[in-house]
């Protein structure tokens, strides 16, 4: 009995910073249509402030009221101005994506500041002494206050929510901010304000949460120690302030019972324990009944071009010489880091399919790349030691696991859209982390004894088909070229038919495509396996090309940072899952790297170097949040710069002769590779401002006929050429000059 | 332009004087001419596509002109922010549902109170008008049908006690007997002394109750006359004749 009641109360208590936590989701949600995964991370940072505060020497009061009072609400009204505000009237991809940014931003900063290697504990308020006994159960002040703060704070939601009007306006403002304008508010205060309360909320359930927790202080831990909170927030299908209260409680009290009661032997418990919000989570949004079809299309500033089944062969060719030629200037360990970059492009390539062609979401790109490490480790793998080799088969066999796994994850939640998806997609890749990638215990079924993740990392040797072993470095790196270049091809084939199309028209509108007579659960459970295949040969790929692969390589972190860079990038481009995957999988890699060596080597500069790591690190998720002002990604933008340079061939020959003589320096060794790399990307980059300024020149620029009245005065011959092009007016005024006032003559629509 | 010079003496509530506006590049309003008298409703007509919205959304605040001047009572308020314009006494009830769809008709009433109105005020003239409402007051507002949605956005106008009222399309998507009964509450507004600007793709509508017609042909106003005289030109406009 007193175990039971121990547990309970501990359960409510966790339930009950679950809540706090739940309820600022619940209300920036509500006020602003976004859905904060960056709440976890505010709430981290608060928490180190706090700390921060008391190794000031402030007093414990004296810091809380800081963060609470100040900090908490001036982040959160700093995160509207600068980022959410500018986030209207954008899909739901691009409005998650700025959020993970942030998300990712504050976790390197925090461990840009605070040394992730040093450990860092926060007390219990009145300390851990001080409790009082109810019923035979010791329950410290500081579960009681956790308690008491939930309580008042749920209350005090419902009450500003439903019996106030500054409530009732922060709800108006997500349902028609111009409406609200016409009644005479602001719009904007309303949404600052629930982004400030918002944020308070979130430091309060870090410093409340972090103490009972174990007291360590951790950056990535506790940033998803709050994310638990989302299952919770969907027990009140985000709307609901007291449902979701219910669902903190039970969500507390689960994860005590499961420790409780259940075997403590091997390492399924344990796992159990942490996954078990993920798999609530998942259970709640399959079954919850959901928001119905909208049956609007969705409009959205986001615009792609689908490329050509042709055009992608020719720029598949390219790349591939590109890269061979490119490969001959790299040192191994430079052509190993591009091999590994490549991977994740194809990673990133499952992404254009599902989210830049049929608009669905993954959040979890990765797992699905664990999922087939593991079938390919535990079936594809012969030989031994240095003689070990991936086959055909094993690969074959993972990519197919992986399309049945995506398969099972989409069948349930074939019915949810959007934001709802890509929360269960998230669900399963932790759930996954969590229980599979961490399961090094012995299990025995039919009488097959067998360990998922021995020892908790795998060795995956390269792969071998016939006389192509991938051992060297260069073989791997063209390999994965050349299959990033076909699956490309295929996606732009796929995207050009019938099926494409398909997809396209589900994007835009799910409930206008169910009317055409499309099986919308055929087309999402089908591009979804497609999707979760690709990402698995990547998977496959990425592990083989690192050697080791631990829990570590397939964290939710991790599919988030891709899914932001490709999103940058350009998701509905298959040179933007180029450009992104690379970036992932090199870029920021390489240069954190490369600036930690410098380090190393001028001690003088040691900081500046050290420093300059962690700000690549911090830009990327700077970078990401730019993401709002341009949502097509800089993928988009080349192109579009580079179309208008068709008609200046001089200045493309110009380009590709700077690019050639580039190229010669690099191999005779006059420059480094990494030099050409960067001077080849300023040609690529500035070759259309050089074309718009030599294009300019010539000024044979006509004003296109729907800037009329912005670049040139409407003119009355500019009226009459418009009326002749719509073949209306002519007849009416043979020979007569422009009338003066269009007005008074009798005219036409 | 026909206005008589009797006209031309009273300050018009609203005017808008060689008004140009746009979206991005492209220019939709040529500069546009309008005068609301006091107490007086002024029908804004033509097809779609001619400008008629753009127009009331400038008026309203929630566009802003490129060119020329927007008036409110001789003073030019070019720039002015929606929600200053609601606190001059301007109320706007957009196009579609001027209502909070997840907002109870309580709540939508109260949101309505943001240019200084009290809410048992609101109220009691909402429910009085429209009973319906009063019955459901704790509904969500987008669950009810298209017409009690427009009563409810018609409601805002009710207990405000605004200057001016501009109705965008008050017609669309709703039964015709709706109309009718949505336009006899509008006539008796006027009546009692507010002044109406209507944007109305159906004439027929709104003519009947209107003192003054504009006629809006891409982007610039064409027309503007007493009503008959307007009705019958638009035949001829409309069908390029």
């Amino acid at each position: 009995m007193t175990t039971f009641l121990t547990y309970t109360i501990l359960g409510l208590v966790l339930g009950a910073v679950y809540s706090i936590a739940a309820s600022g989701l619940v209300l920036t949600y509500n006020t602003s249509g976004i859905f904060n995964f960056a709440h976890g991370a505010q709430a981290m940072f608060g928490t180190f402030l706090y700390w921060q505060f008391q190794q000031w020497g402030w007093p414990a009061w004296l810091a809380l009221v800081a963060v609470i009072g100040v900090v908490g609400p001036a982040m959160g009204a700093a995160l509207h101005t600068v980022i959410m505000k500018g986030l209207r009237g954008t899909a739901d991809v691009t409005k998650i994506i700025v959020t993970v940014a942030v998300l990712l931003g504050t976790v390197y900063l925090a461990q840009w500041v605070w040394d992730p290697d040093e450990a860092r504990t926060v007390d219990m308020f009145f300390g851990t002494g001080a409790k009082i006994s109810v019923g035979g159960v010791e329950v410290r002040y500081h579960e009681l206050v956790c308690l008491a703060a939930a309580v008042a704070i749920a209350a005090g939601l419902r009450v500003l929510f439903t019996r106030t009007r500054a409530g009732v306006v922060m709800r108006g403002s997500v349902d028609d901010p111009d409406l609200l304008r016409l009644n005479g508010h602001d719009p904007e205060r309303a949404a600052m304000l629930s982004w400030a309360l918002g944020s308070t909320l979130a430091v309060t359930a870090g410093v409340l949460i972090v103490p009972i927790s174990g007291g360590a202080l951790d950056a990535d831990q506790l940033t998803l120690l709050v994310i638990d909170a989302f299952a919770a927030a969907m027990f009140g299908r985000l709307r609901s302030i007291p449902r979701t209260f219910a669902g903190a409680m039970v969500l507390g009290l689960a994860a005590n019972y499961v420790l409780a009661y259940l075997p403590s032997a091997g390492t399924f418990t344990g796992n159990l324990r942490v996954s078990l919000p993920m798999i609530i989570l998942f259970v709640v949004l399959v079954v919850l009944p959901q928001d119905r079809l909208r049956g609007a299309a969705v409009r959205t500033r986001e615009r792609y071009r689908p490329p050509t089944v042709r055009s992608a062969a020719v720029w598949g060719a390219v790349l591939i010489a590109g890269v061979y030629l490119y490969s001959l200037l790299l040192s191994d360990s430079g052509i190993t880091t591009f091999a590994l970059g490549m991977t994740f492009a194809i990673i990133a390539l499952s992404l254009t399919v599902l989210t830049g062609y049929a608009g669905e979401l993954n959040l979890a790109p990765l797992s699905f790349g664990a999922v087939a490490t593991v079938v390919a480790f535990h079936f594809g793998v012969h030989g031994t030691g240095l003689d070990a080799r991936l086959n055909v088969q094993g690969i074959l066999l993972a990519v197919v696991a992986a399309a049945l796994v995506g398969g099972l994850v989409a069948l349930p939640a074939l019915r949810l859209r959007g934001l709802y998806l890509a929360l269960a997609t998230l669900a399963f890749g932790e759930f996954l982390s969590n229980m599979v990638l961490r399961d090094t215990t012995e299990h025995k079924l039919f009488g097959i004894k067998f360990t998922l993740f021995p020892g908790g990392s795998l060795v995956v040797p390269p792969l071998r088909i016939g006389p192509l072993d991938l051992r060297d470095g260069t073989s791997s790196l063209m390999t994965a070229t050349v299959l990033f270049a076909l699956i490309g091809i295929g996606l732009a084939a796929l995207r050009s038919s019938g099926y494409g199309r398909r997809l396209a028209a589900m994007k835009d509108s799910p409930a206008a495509t169910a009317m055409l007579g499309q099986n919308l659960v055929r087309l999402k459970l089908s591009v979804f396996m497609i999707s979760a295949a690709i990402a698995g040969l990547g998977g496959v790929l990425m592990a083989s090309a690192t050697g080791t692969v631990a829990q570590e390589n397939f964290t939710f972190v991790g599919s988030l940072g891709l899914l932001m860079l490709v999103v940058v990038a350009g998701i509905g481009y298959i040179s933007g899952a180029l450009a992104g995957g690379l970036m992932a999988g090199v870029g920021s890699a390489v240069l954190v790297a490369t600036f930690n060596d410098l380090a190393l080597g001028h001690e003088s500069m040691a900081n500046v170097y050290t420093a300059l790591g962690h700000l690549v690190l911090v830009m990327t998720a700077l970078v990401g949040m730019g993401v709002g002002r341009n949502p097509s990604g800089f993928v988009h933008d080349i192109a579009d710069s580079y179309r208008s340079l068709r008609g200046a061939r001089p200045v493309l020959y110009g380009g590709g002769a700077v690019g050639a003589v580039l190229y010669v320096l690099a191999v005779t060794g006059v420059i480094g590779a990494w030099t050409f790399a960067i001077a080849a990307l300023c040609v690529v980059m500035l070759l259309p401002v050089v074309g718009r300024m030599v294009m300019e020149e010539r000024g044979s620029r006509e004003t296109p006929l729907e800037l009329a009245g912005v670049d040139e005065p409407y003119t009355d011959e500019l009226r009459g050429k418009l009326d002749r092009a719509l073949g209306l007016p002519a007849a009416h005024r043979p020979a007569r000059p422009a009338p003066a006032l269009r007005g008074e003559a009798n005219a036409p629509a | 332009m026909t206005g008589t010079a009797a006209e031309a003496e009273v300050v018009p509530l609203l005017e808008l004087a060689g008004v140009r506006a746009g979206y991005g590049a492209i220019e939709v309003l040529h500069g546009v001419d309008l005068a609301l008298r006091p107490g007086s409703l002024l029908a804004l007509l033509g097809p779609n596509g001619g400008g008629k919205s753009t127009a009331m959304r400038v008026c309203a605040g929630l566009h802003p002109a490129t060119g020329g001047e927007l008036r409110f009572a001789g003073r030019k308020v070019n720039g002015i922010s929606a929600q200053d314009a609601a606190k001059l006494g301007v109320c706007s009830i957009p196009e579609g549902r001027g209502v909070f769809p997840n907002l109870t008709v309580r709540e939508n009433l109260w949101a309505a109170t943001g240019t200084g109105a009290r809410l048992a005020d609101l109220e009691e003239k909402a429910y009085g008008r429209f009973p319906i409402l009063g019955k459901r007051r704790d509904q969500l507002a987008g669950s009810m049908s298209g017409g009690e949605q427009q009563m409810l956005a018609l409601s805002r106008a009710l207990g405000t006690d605004p200057a001016v009222l501009l109705l965008d399309e008050l017609s669309m998507g709703l039964a015709p007997m709706i109309v009718t009964r949505m336009y006899d509450t509008v006539a008796e507004l006027v009546e009692e002394g507010l002044s109406v600007l209507v944007a109305e793709q159906f004439a027929r509508a709104v003519l009947p109750i209107a003192d003054t017609a504009a006629l809006m042909l891409n982007g610039r106003v064409v027309a503007t006359g007493a009503p008959a005289e307007i009705e019958g030109r638009m035949a001829g406009d409309y069908l390029g004749g």
